[in-house]
């Protein structure tokens, strides 16, 4: 319980340093995926004038990379750069990735109100189907945790881990079919697609989104089993990096 | 009587990375672990029962902080057991865990809550009221701060809960005259209470004030422990 306020903490701490000195602060939420949005926009939908309405293709796609991005840039530096208060304070070291995830839940509902408004100008059909995000997301959640605490803890001894992960990030995003199709890929290089966890989840998020449908429940199933064994194994591993964060940071 | 806490033969080692930077290429091109183990504290054993007052004195490194850290709970003995009974309140030494880009109202609520006490507006008033920081400077972001007002608003928050055990790290060495006298007095009243202050300081005549025992740590020994005034002498005459 008492943990549960220090989530809480942590999070709203995140959400004011975030935008702090920002004039547009929390704008910036949805500020970041439509700028992305115009640049696809301006670049693709001349070469993709066969997906239908491909603003709503798109945006239900980069609304969820930049959920998994943001939790994984931030989380990773979490812990090291909490060092003051883990110094100072007996908390869990969990928290700190975890409140990342907090916020950026927040971040994501703001911006999935205004998108969700938006996107009827762009042929978003409103059905039931759509509460499916809310189970995906959990599940997608589960994901983005898990990797935002294997790296975090990974950070605290090599630095390397967090310069890394800054860039690959991009390779992953192009790896993932967020602006393109991904019929446009060749047959011989899909596995790299496929080999992709992120590509499944962003599959499983434009079925209610995009097409209006269920998602393909054996998809359902076998990412949330995915999702919960990595984070069995990330736990794991976390737990047993744990004890020395204090005298690494 | 059973003691507040109790210190059987603990001993902490830290993790310390030798190739300096920590990179994934010396790791790999030096074809061995680059983390090697060095021992901070080495065989401590000492009690402190309610009411007491214990000061720890030593020179720069000789692992005070470490051992305030692990009576805090937040570093774990790599050796020996640590029995504590008490409630410890948060070591904020000279403000280390404050969020630099907060201000002071919103660094209040945010170490309160991380404490597990809840902000509310009598709370942050009587830290406010301790601190003698006004609504302008509590308004600002904390980067702004001297190092005397990091201190005041730290110890405010520290000295506001209700704890067993106070460790008070160098807390007269920064704060101005008055801040001191403040200071002094609370930890006087604290005493009479019944509570036990843990107390840290180079100035080994204000341990002699207010601590009954002490303690002196050289390179992570305890190398005497007995009454404040004899303990003193000989940390003075360490540096003779």
């Amino acid at each position: 319980m008492q943990h549960l306020h220090q989530l809480y903490a942590l999070t709203k701490r995140n959400v004011i340093v975030r935008y702090k000195h920002s004039v547009l602060g929390f704008l910036w939420g949805f500020l970041k995926p439509l700028i992305y949005l115009l640049i696809f926009i301006v670049i693709f939908s001349a070469q993709f004038s066969s997906v239908n309405n491909y603003v709503l293709y798109a945006t239900s796609g980069i609304l969820f990379w930049f959920f998994f991005s943001n939790i994984t840039a931030q989380g990773i530096q979490s812990i090291i750069g909490s060092a003051g208060i883990l110094k100072s304070i007996r908390i869990p070291s969990l928290l700190f990735p975890l409140a990342e995830v907090g916020s950026e839940l927040f971040n994501l509902a703001l911006a999935l109100v205004v998108y969700f408004i938006l996107m009827q100008f762009f042929g978003m059909v409103y059905t039931f189907q759509l509460l499916w995000i809310i189970p995906i997301l959990l599940i997608f959640t589960l994901f983005t945790f898990s990797i935002t605490l294997l790296l975090a803890a990974l950070n605290v001894y090599l630095r390397d881990v967090g310069i890394l992960w800054n860039t690959i990030q991009p390779a992953i995003f192009y790896l993932t079919p967020i602006a393109y199709t991904e019929e446009l890929i060749p047959a011989r290089f899909s596995f790299i697609i496929k080999a992709n966890p992120i590509y499944y989840f962003i599959k499983l998020f434009r079925a209610p989104l995009y097409h209006s449908t269920a998602p393909d429940f054996k998809l359902f199933l076998l990412c949330g089993s995915f999702s919960v064994g990595l984070l069995l194994v990330s736990l794991f591993i976390f737990n047993r990096l744990k004890n020395q964060f204090i005298t690494a940071i | 009587m059973q003691a507040l806490l109790e210190y059987n033969h603990v001993s902490i080692r830290y993790r310390e990375n030798r190739a300096g930077v920590h990179s994934i290429k010396d790791w790999v091109t030096s074809f061995k672990n680059p983390f090697h183990t060095i021992p901070i504290l080495h065989d401590i054993s000492f009690q402190l029962m309610p009411g007491e007052s214990l000061g720890i004195l030593g020179p720069n490194g000789s692992g005070k902080s470490t051992l305030l850290r692990s009576i805090g709970g937040i570093i774990k003995p790599a050796s020996g057991q640590i029995h504590c009974r008490a409630s410890i309140a948060p070591i904020l030494a000279l403000g280390a865990g404050l969020e630099l880009e907060l201000t002071g109202f919103e660094n209040i609520q945010l170490l309160l809550a991380l404490n597990g006490i809840k902000p509310t507006q009598t709370a942050i008033q009587a830290i406010q009221a301790f601190s003698e920081l006004d609504d302008v400077t509590l308004n600002h972001t904390v980067k702004c701060y001297s190092t005397g007002m990091l201190a005041r608003l730290a110890f405010s928050i520290s000295f506001y809960h209700d704890s067993d055990i106070y460790i008070i790290d160098e807390v007269l060495a920064v704060g101005d005259l008055g801040f001191q006298t403040k200071c002094i007095a609370r930890i006087r009243e604290l005493q009479q209470v019944g509570k036990s202050i843990i107390f840290v300081s180079h100035a080994p005549d204000e341990v002699a004030q207010f601590c009954e025992k002490a303690l002196l740590l050289d390179h992570g020994k305890i190398i005497a422990q007995g009454p404040s005034s004899t303990i003193c002498q000989q940390y003075k005459a360490m540096f003779l």
